[in-house]
């Protein structure tokens, strides 16, 4: 798994919200609630870098016959042959 | 049956009238004893409710049809919704109904056609997997609120991933996306969304994989029914989502899933977060923190100020501390005074009150005198006392003096006695001569030896 030692998005945002109960608590000395919104700002900026961070990609992933796994990026436009008769389910209020 | 029917009803030869009641009832036996409970295939018609909810519809094939009743007791048991033009086999008798002398089929069960076998396959799957707790809320995966790289299982081309696709990239633009395409229906497609399961495992960027089709007939859907799909889910390292279907389907992937998803759009807005909304969330926690901060400092200002409003000259301080000093002296002084004047009045009090008593004091004093007048009284009497008997001493001295034979011996007498045994001689007889004489006369003593005797 790539990328795996960085801190994930929801962990940061846990650490995140953490640091906000804790500055709402109130019970902070003025050198902990500093530090805790210093934290607090680099958190925000590093999730919203993570927002960021992909770029729109979509791939396919296929296996070739070697057995072997292959990506390929995404063709929008699939041929007539791939298609399969299943419903859409538009019923749904987007 | 038919040829035994016709024989029957020609055989009177004789001209015996039955009543319609009668005829119907013969017929209604007959039918009873000859015909056995059938299971018949044909296509609902007509089909009514009634107020009893007894039901009843048509059974009809191209060419014959049959009125059907269900009554209410077994028409409970159905587990779906019966409709016209539904293919369905239903299990039943036939008979008369008397009253019309019509023939009806009475249903007991009724089952799509077709569907029945994989209806209770399902069932029994569903069934087995549970009690082994291949469903068990503790397998369920939480799942990251901002996946990195999605994984998605379903045909390329199909209405799933249309939804899919267009809902995520909408909610947000810079996805990844990870498709791995396979045939959602048909006999493959089971062992297909398998292999493709384990093969998002193998690549291991996605964090959440949403296997997926769009509506269809349960037949359509079953490849996500199947009993190996179930456990491929449950093997996979990844999180699965399950969105098969539309909402009112369900199938076992839904169950052995971590997450069920209504349909495939569901599982798109479920999955990714839309990106504005985590950006105002962000902003908004930025703000909140900031302007917390910034009332605690604010606080804190507050409090400093007001401490260094307590806080005086050290000077000033000093001067008060000094000024305190002496005041306290003082004090001290007068309090001194005060109770050294106390004490001495109080010295003063108690000896006054020594002195009061002047009566008794002059008692003691009488009786110091009296005592003292006793004494010299006392003194004076033993004093005459002793001159009388000095005197008389010396009265009585005189007098033996006078008496004494030393005074004789002064008239000269002498004294004589036996010088052997020194007693007194009398008596001439009391010597003999030769003997020896002791004289004693008024100042000395004379020796003499007796010459003669004189009677």
């Amino acid at each position: 798994m790539a990328e795996k030692n960085l801190p994930k998005f929801e962990e940061e945002l846990e650490d995140l919200e953490a640091v906000v109960t804790q500055i709402d608590s109130g019970d902070l000395s003025l050198e902990e609630s500093i530090g805790a919104f210093e934290r607090g700002v680099a958190l925000v900026r590093s999730l919203n870098q993570k927002l960021d961070e992909a770029d729109r990609r979509i791939e396919v992933l296929t296996r070739d016959a070697a057995g072997d796994l292959r990506v390929a990026p995404y063709d929008h436009d699939p041929g007539p042959g791939e298609l399969d008769d299943d419903t859409s389910d538009d019923d749904l209020p987007e | 049956m038919a040829g035994q029917l016709e024989f029957e009803l020609r055989e009177p030869p004789r001209r015996v009238a039955l009543n319609v009641t009668q005829l119907v009832r013969v017929v209604r036996e007959t039918l009873e004893v000859q015909l056995d409970e059938y299971w018949v295939n044909g296509e609902v018609s007509n089909l009514r409710r009634a107020a009893s909810n007894h039901l009843y519809f048509t059974l009809k094939d191209s060419r014959s049809a049959i009125s059907v009743v269900m009554f209410s007791s077994a028409g409970r048991r159905l587990r779906f919704r019966l409709a016209d033009g539904m293919q369905v086999v239903v299990r039943g008798r036939v008979n008369l109904y008397e009253a019309r002398g019509t023939l009806q089929f009475y249903a007991e069960e009724i089952e799509p056609r077709g569907l029945g076998a994989l209806q209770l396959a399902f069932d029994q799957l569903k069934q087995r997997l549970q009690a082994e707790g291949l469903f068990d809320a503790a397998h369920k995966r939480a799942l990251p609120r901002l996946p990195r790289t999605i994984g998605i299982v379903t045909a390329l081309g199909g209405a799933a991933l249309r939804d899919i696709l267009r809902v995520m990239l909408d909610r947000y633009p810079n996805l990844h996306l990870l498709i791995r395409p396979a045939p959602v229906q048909g006999p493959t497609a089971a062992a297909a969304i398998v292999a493709a399961l384990e093969d998002l495992n193998r690549d291991g960027r996605a964090e959440i994989i949403i296997a997926s089709r769009g509506g269809g007939s349960l037949e359509d859907l079953w490849p996500f029914n199947e009993e190996i799909v179930a456990r491929a889910i449950r093997r996979s390292k990844i999180p699965v989502v399950s969105a098969v279907g539309h909402e009112i389907d369900y199938t076992i992937t839904d169950f052995a899933a971590d997450l069920r998803a209504p349909t495939p759009s569901a599982a798109a807005q479920m999955v990714v977060p839309i990106k504005a909304e985590m950006r105002r969330y962000l902003d908004r926690i930025a703000t909140t923190i900031a302007s917390a901060t910034r009332a605690t400092i604010e606080g804190d200002r507050r409090h400093l100020a007001h401490l260094r409003a307590r806080l005086r000259d050290p000077r000033m301080l000093l001067r008060q501390l000094r000024q305190r000093l002496d005041d306290t002296t003082m004090e001290l002084r007068r309090a001194l005074a005060t109770q050294v004047a106390r004490r001495r009045a109080e010295v003063r009090d108690r000896e006054s009150r020594l002195r009061y008593p002047a009566a008794a004091c002059a008692i003691v004093a009488a009786d110091r005198r009296r005592v003292n007048g006793l004494r010299d009284r006392l003194h004076a009497v033993i004093r005459a006392l002793a001159a009388n008997r000095r005197q008389r001493l010396s009265a009585v001295a005189q007098r033996l003096d006078a008496v004494s034979p030393l005074r004789v011996l002064d008239r000269g007498y002498a004294v004589v006695t036996r010088a052997d045994d020194r007693t007194l001689v009398t008596d001439a007889r009391q010597v003999e001569v030769g003997d020896d004489l002791a004289i004693r006369v008024a100042r000395g003593r004379i020796r003499a030896r007796t010459t003669a005797r004189e009677m």
